[in-house]
């Protein structure tokens, strides 16, 4: 999904000045991006709300620092996928998650008619974050290992390795 | 024969492949194919709808700004408060006699239980202190009543009769009674 939402200079304005129902159209606006955005990243839906919810309490915190350089989306998209790789990272450090795919979990054996989308979901949450923020969001690996704090090598190969992951199931499905 | 890897393939989608893969992309009907589902693959997933929030959460983004909000104002407040109190006290040494004198009493009074109130509830409006949605809701409603109402009374402070401010400032006792109440019951629920 690519998003080219055109915000109301005016709009930002009144934000800025904290009119609670510019505030809101803001949110209106942007809901449903941001949830799309993080809900791919991250595997519980319940974690993508929560994630939609602190982004735009940072959105509105923050707002009057957005100068207008660039896209408003541009910006909040930014301070979503941080709040949402900052999750993944929490997770792993409280579930010492293999940063590497899953195989063996419940609910990872990939039947017949695999679609993509269910494949996308079998990823670990690290994986489907690097391959959604690098093919679907446009960021590049500097971006993406920047805001995981990780190297560019890993972006890399983390993407290299989620569509060799990918290939197969949906390999395995076509042939089951 | 070897074959590019996923990485090359990536490589190659990026026009940074290695030159032994630019080569053999070329040539091999295999890695070609690789290559074009890749880009199948890439297509499709920035095809796929856009998932919607199930739940309308800006409820509860509203309802947390208005607590951040008014435990700015509260700050404010508490300061305002002092030197309503100040005021009051002023206002009992100069009090004049008559009805004048008696109505300028009422509205030290009420500027002097203001005051006391906005003390009582700093006790309860500690930074940080959780409330839930509801709880916070109706806390924000009754600070911004108190907002307006502080609006007003700054306005018309000089420009109307004692008998109008006297009304006002007993409004406020009223709502700053209501926030009190609603603080502290939940500081007695939660056990702090």
């Amino acid at each position: 999904m690519t998003v080219a939402l055109a915000v109301p200079d005016v709009l930002v304005a009144r934000a800025q000045a904290g009119d609670e129902a510019a505030l809101e159209a803001l949110f209106r606006a942007f809901e449903t991006p941001v949830y799309n955005l993080v809900r791919r990243m991250l595997r519980r839906p319940e974690d993508a709300e929560d994630v939609v919810q602190e982004t735009f309490l940072e959105v509105v915190r923050n707002i009057k620092q957005y100068r207008g350089e660039g896209h408003l989306w541009g910006w909040v998209r930014r301070i979503a996928s941080t709040k949402a790789l900052m999750r993944i990272r929490r997770d792993q450090v409280r579930a010492t998650e293999s940063l590497d795919d899953e195989p063996g979990k419940p609910g990872m054996h990939v039947g017949a008619n695999i679609d993509l989308e269910r494949a996308f979901e079998h990823l670990s949450e690290t994986s489907r974050a690097v391959v959604w923020l690098h093919d679907v969001e446009g960021y590049t690996h500097e971006e993406i290992a920047e805001q995981m704090g990780k190297s560019v090598s890993f972006s890399k190969s983390q993407l290299a390795r989620a569509h060799a992951r990918l290939r197969r199931m949906l390999d395995q499905g076509a042939q089951a | 024969m070897m074959h590019c890897t996923m990485e090359d393939l990536g490589a190659l989608r990026a026009g940074e492949a290695s030159v032994w893969a630019r080569r053999h992309i070329t040539t091999c009907a295999t890695c070609q194919a690789e290559l074009e589902l890749l880009y199948q693959r890439v297509a499709q997933l920035k095809s796929l709808p856009a998932l919607r929030p199930p739940r309308d959460r800006w409820p509860a983004v509203q309802a947390t700004l208005r607590a951040e909000r008014s435990r700015r104002r509260r700050t404010v407040g508490a300061w305002t408060g002092s030197l309503a109190l100040a005021a009051a006290i002023a206002g009992i040494l100069l009090v004049p006699s008559g009805q004048g004198g008696k109505l300028h009493a009422e509205l030290s009074q009420a500027k002097q239980q203001s005051a006391t109130l906005e003390d009582s509830l700093l006790q309860y409006d500690v930074e940080g202190r959780v409330l839930s949605g509801r709880a916070a809701a109706v806390v924000a409603e009754l600070e911004d009543r108190i907002s307006v109402l502080d609006g007003t009374l700054a306005q018309q402070e000089q420009s109307v009769q004692d008998a109008q401010l006297v009304r006002l400032w007993r409004e406020r006792i009223g709502l700053m009674r209501e926030l009190v109440n609603a603080r502290a019951t939940r500081a007695r629920y939660v056990g702090l």
